[in-house]
């Protein structure tokens, strides 16, 4: 009988002991050598970043950055735990929006505000992807831009007589001679399902409207399960049959290999992927385009929806904060911005910093002329369940015939309500 | 020495009709046999086809294996390899693993021990709330613990320590190694023992000279069953360790996996590189396996 | 073959406890070791984790004590409202599918194997070889090979005319799970496969034989000499194939993804636990610790009750 007893006495004290577990110190590590680590998801882009921390090295002698990438998906658990104690990044690439508020909430993350001047100069909506949703502070310099398009392989367009679209019905004439020439028109996806609402503003937007809608839906006059909304999945699945061959199978590398491989003439997607698509197949000669206002559509002009990616915050725990520090300031600034936009082909949010890639350029000039937002991503991400987690399930089944798109809209409307207030 | 072919004593009366029947039921058993062996080999061919379709694989350039799928290397080409093995640091990897896994096993299967000859041996009060309580370990869904984990090991400074992993791996060993074990010393005659504890041995040399030798078998289902998930794990260095100089093999794999997504020639040959060692110390090892369950389960 | 069957001739079972009195110091320092790991390590984290459930979380930093708030709020949240009970469902069709596709097999190979000696350990060497590979890259490997469009399966299937039968065989609801059951099955079936053939080698060879000569057909002999003495092992492979069902995470989320694959048709209880504590909002840790409570219970409780039931069955 004793013997129980000791038993549970043991597990006891070391519940007692795992309890009163310490923070980790703060303040300035030694003044010599300051080694900064930056965490990222961006497996893919060490090489670049590492070209990109080049240039800070050098002007600030005894700093060295390196940059530690995580795997996409557990990135953001990783960081979580991460921030925690300073044994975790100095800097981190932060998610924008809704998935940033955890970390705001738990007091990880220094506020840059007042600490980087730079700030003040990027336009407003750039800056709501780092703010805290309670404090309104800035919790990150965000370092890209995401556009949605349309990508397309050049040279099967011009093989079939093929120019970008300026009307939708263009656009579907164009699909129906792809395929008939045995071309596969749009490589789409959809076993990876958070590819699913990126699909869906790309063909959608210019049918529930885009900036417009999205103001009304932020003050509640307007719901997922209105008409607009629920009309743009129609729009986006009225493509289906310029999907690959048994799309319900087809994976999201399966749909970039299709489409780097000449199989597919188009893929829609993100920005991010011109550098991929390059990188598998360098003779790719690459455009983009966007879709044109759909029949019926609530705007006549062709939208192009864009986000802010993610941003560069200073832990809270960080050994070296002024150094850090001094990190994101430079984040902030063209040299930064301009470093960014060549080695990584992406668009920077820095002011006055202009793409040198062509595509890039052609990206952001459409976005600034006419921006519309990711909506599900970006503004119904700051309660559980998110609209994106939503989004991505209803469309699923959806574009698999299980539901329809009002089901699918109803989903997402009765998930986001259990925590979405609007504003005014 | 098949089963029918061995010669038992049998009852007078059956003489005469065993006789009677030779050829029939030769030729039966072979056409049985020979059945049996495409059977074998079809269900060998569905076990192995994948593995040899990667291996395959591994050996084309990606641009083929886009355009066919299925098909032998047009030329034999280790570019891929080359790359996978320059690319991604496996040799550390390699090493971390097979460290982590050798000391988390030999930690697991040896504290197991001691306490399964214990548990199965002795009478004390609490033995069976204590075997009960190891047991239960089985059904536990250590995964679900991963949060708390991180914490602990934060506050014990494990956090990216190989050391902790060990403890981890060990720990989450026990219950199968315990069960094992037990079930292998209950079966066990205790005439040894006695002996031993006659002639004036101690319980600390009782179980290392005589004990030991005696649960080999066991030990050895114990090593095989738990190396392999070791090996294999891929959640607790992903959340445990930071540094890429101690990463494990499918952690390193994982990375590997999200920069050459689209060059499927170099995952393959990487899946290759990572497997093969596994792979030979298995076949090397399914004796004793094989040895160490059959008296498992006759007890 | 031979040493097993010298083991089992086993005195009678209470003689051998008879030991004499082991000092409490032998019994601390050979049962402290495992217990101290196991406790640390196995026991602790659980015992935290239903702690953090009761409380409400801020991304890491501990809110107010909530009780069964989080219990209540994972419960009756939608969506996750639904997903328990339908992710509940798919393990437990799971777990039938793998009892009749994978045991079943490897028992069928066992057979031929202990009737067929002839290569023997190169078969059961080639047949156990996917147990080596991890879940993750199992799924990884069989979702290129089942690729619609990239798929050597399904390129072999058009090949010899067989178009119908290529399917986007992860994309349909329908099919997904059956999949599922499949390459989980092809990945484990050692397992049943080394089990059963232990427990076929330790049948005495004179019970075979015997039935053998009065001209019992093969089935007789299987369901009245074999299978019977099979029992025990058919008890520990349905504990061991209950827990691996139940626990099952790495290969579901390899070949379908974190959100369970077509419509949600591979969701199980793994990834949801995995969903809410890793792409969860600032409470996802009150909310996940609660969650993996519930499954904690549940795996818990299931296995010790059909343990209970095998263990009655031996007696009988």
């Amino acid at each position: 009988m004793p013997r129980r007893f000791g038993a549970i006495g043991v597990v006891a004290t070391l519940a007692v002991t795992l309890a009163a577990c310490a923070p980790g110190d703060s303040g300035d590590g030694g003044g010599d050598a300051v080694n900064l680590k930056v965490w990222g998801w961006r497996q893919e882009d060490v090489a670049a970043y590492k070209k990109i921390f080049q240039i800070y090295e050098k002007a600030h002698p005894g700093v060295t950055v390196e940059y530690v990438p995580y795997k996409n998906t557990e990135y953001d658990t990783i960081l979580k735990t991460g921030l925690t104690d300073a044994n975790g990044p100095d800097v981190a690439q932060l998610r924008s929006y809704g998935l940033l508020q955890p970390l705001v909430g738990s007091g990880s993350l220094v506020p840059l505000d007042d600490q980087v001047d730079k700030l003040s100069g990027f336009p407003k909506p750039i800056l709501d992807g780092a703010k805290g949703d309670k404090d309104g502070h800035v919790y990150g310099v965000p370092f890209a831009i995401q556009t949605l398009h349309v990508i397309y392989n050049k040279k099967i367009f011009a093989d079939n007589g093929i120019d970008a679209p300026t009307t939708w019905a263009d656009m579907i004439a164009g699909f129906d001679k792809l395929s008939k020439a045995g071309v596969t028109p749009l490589a789409n996806t959809v076993t990876d399902k958070w590819m699913l609402p990126i699909e869906q503003e790309i063909f959608g937007a210019t049918t529930y409207g885009g900036p417009d809608y999205l103001t009304k839906m932020l003050n509640g006059s307007a719901k997922f399960t209105d008409a607009p909304w629920v009309k743009s999945l129609e729009t986006w699945k009225s493509t289906q049959k310029y999907w690959p061959a048994q799309a319900s199978g087809v994976s999201y590398t399966d749909a970039q290999a299709l489409f780097t491989s000449g199989r597919a003439a188009m893929f829609p997607g993100g920005v991010w992927e011109l550098a991929g698509f390059k990188k598998a197949n360098p003779q790719l000669d690459l455009g983009i385009f966007n879709a044109p206002p759909a029949p019926g559509a609530s705007v006549d002009k062709t939208l192009v929806p864009g986000y802010v990616d993610g941003s560069f915050g200073v832990s809270a725990k960080s050994r070296h904060r002024d150094a850090a520090l001094d990190l994101v300031r430079w984040m902030a600034t063209k040299e930064f911005g301009t470093a960014l936009s060549n080695e990584l082909q992406q668009i920077s949010p820095v002011p006055g910093v202009e793409p040198q890639d062509e595509l890039l350029a052609q990206a952001l000039k459409g976005y600034q002329a006419n921006p519309s937002p990711y909506v599900t991503y970006a503004y119904f991400s700051g309660g559980t369940p998110t609209a994106w987690d939503l989004a991505s399930e209803a469309f699923s089944d959806y574009v698999l015939d299980r539901s329809n798109a009002a089901d699918a809209a109803a989903h997402i409307q009765r998930g986001v309500d259990q925590w979405f207030r609007p504003k005014n | 020495m098949s089963t029918t072919l061995r010669t038992v004593p049998r009852p007078a009366g059956k003489v005469r009709a065993e006789a009677a029947r030779p050829r029939g039921t030769r030729q039966r058993s072979l056409l049985h046999s020979a059945g049996s062996q495409l059977l074998l080999w079809a269900y060998a061919a569905i076990a192995f086809g994948p593995l040899l379709l990667v291996l395959i694989g591994s050996l084309r350039p990606n641009a083929e294996i886009l355009r066919a799928p299925v098909g032998l290397p047009s030329s034999f080409d280790l570019s891929n390899y080359t790359r996978a093995w320059q690319t991604a640091s496996i040799s550390t990897y390699f090493i971390n693993s097979l460290t982590v896994t050798c000391a988390s096993v030999a930690l697991c299967v040896s504290v197991s021990a001691m306490a399964a000859y214990a548990l199965a041996r002795w009478k004390f009060p609490g033995r069976a709330l204590l075997a009960a309580l190891f047991l239960s370990g089985l059904m536990i869904p250590a995964k679900l613990g991963l949060l708390p984990v991180f914490y602990m090991f934060q506050s014990m400074g494990l956090i990216d320590s190989r050391i902790g992993l060990v403890l981890l791996y060990a720990a989450s060993g026990i219950p199968f190694s315990v069960f094992v074990i037990m079930g292998f010393m209950r079966g066990l005659p205790g005439e040894l023992e006695e002996a031993a504890r006659i002639d004036g041995a101690n319980e600390g040399r009782l179980f290392v000279s005589v004990i030991l030798p005696l649960m080999r078998p066991a030990l050895a289902v114990a090593t095989v069953f738990q190396f392999a998930p070791t090996w294999n794990d891929f959640f607790y260095p992903l959340v445990l360790l930071r540094s890429g100089d101690k990463y494990t093999i499918p952690v390193g794999l994982t990375r590997f996996f999200g920069e050459f997504a689209a060059d499927r020639g170099t995952l393959f040959a990487g899946l290759v590189i990572a497997l093969v060692p596994l792979a030979v110390v298995f076949a090397l090892a399914t004796k004793q396996i094989v040895a160490g369950l059959t008296a498992g389960m006759s007890r | 073959m031979v040493p097993a069957q010298e083991l089992t001739v086993r005195p009678a079972r209470r003689s051998r406890r008879r030991a004499g009195r082991i000092s409490a110091g032998w019994i601390t320092s050979f049962c402290l070791p495992a217990f101290a790991l196991y406790g640390l390590f196995l026991v602790v984290p659980l015992v935290t984790a239903f702690y953090y459930g009761l409380f409400r979380w801020d991304g890491t930093q501990q809110g107010e004590f909530v009780g069964i708030g989080n219990y209540r709020e994972i419960l009756t949240r939608y969506p996750l409202s639904d997903e328990i009970p339908a992710a509940l469902g798919h393990n437990v069709l799971f777990f039938v599918g793998t009892m009749a596709i994978q045991n079943t097999i490897g028992l069928g190979l066992a057979l031929l194997l202990h009737r067929n000696p002839w290569g023997k350990r190169l078969f059961q060497t080639l047949f156990s070889l996917p147990y080596l590979i991890s879940p993750l890259i199992v799924g990884y490997i069989w979702s290129l090979l089942l690729s619609p469009t990239f798929g050597p399966i399904n390129f072999a299937l058009r090949a010899v005319g067989l178009d119908a039968w290529a399917r986007p065989w992860l994309g349909e609801p329908d099919l997904a799970l059956p999949v599922l059951i499949l390459v989980n099955a092809w990945q484990w079936i050692g397992g049943p496969m080394l089990i059963f053939g232990a427990a076929l080698a330790g049948i005495p060879q004179e019970l075979e034989e015997a039935a053998a000569m009065d001209g019992a057909s093969p089935t007789r002999t299987f369901w009245s000499i074999r299978f019977p003495l099979l029992i025990p092992a058919v008890g520990v492979i349905t504990v061991l194939t209950f827990i691996g069902c139940f626990n099952i995470f790495d290969l579901v989320y390899a070949l379908g993804g974190s959100d369970g694959g077509p419509g949600g048709a591979m969701d199980v209880l793994g990834l949801l636990y995995y969903r809410t504590a890793f792409r969860g909002g600032s409470n996802a840790i009150g909310e996940s610790s609660a969650l993996a409570m519930l499954i904690f219970v549940l795996i818990f409780g299931v296995s010790l009750a059909l343990e209970r039931t095998l263990r009655r069955r031996e007696v009988h």
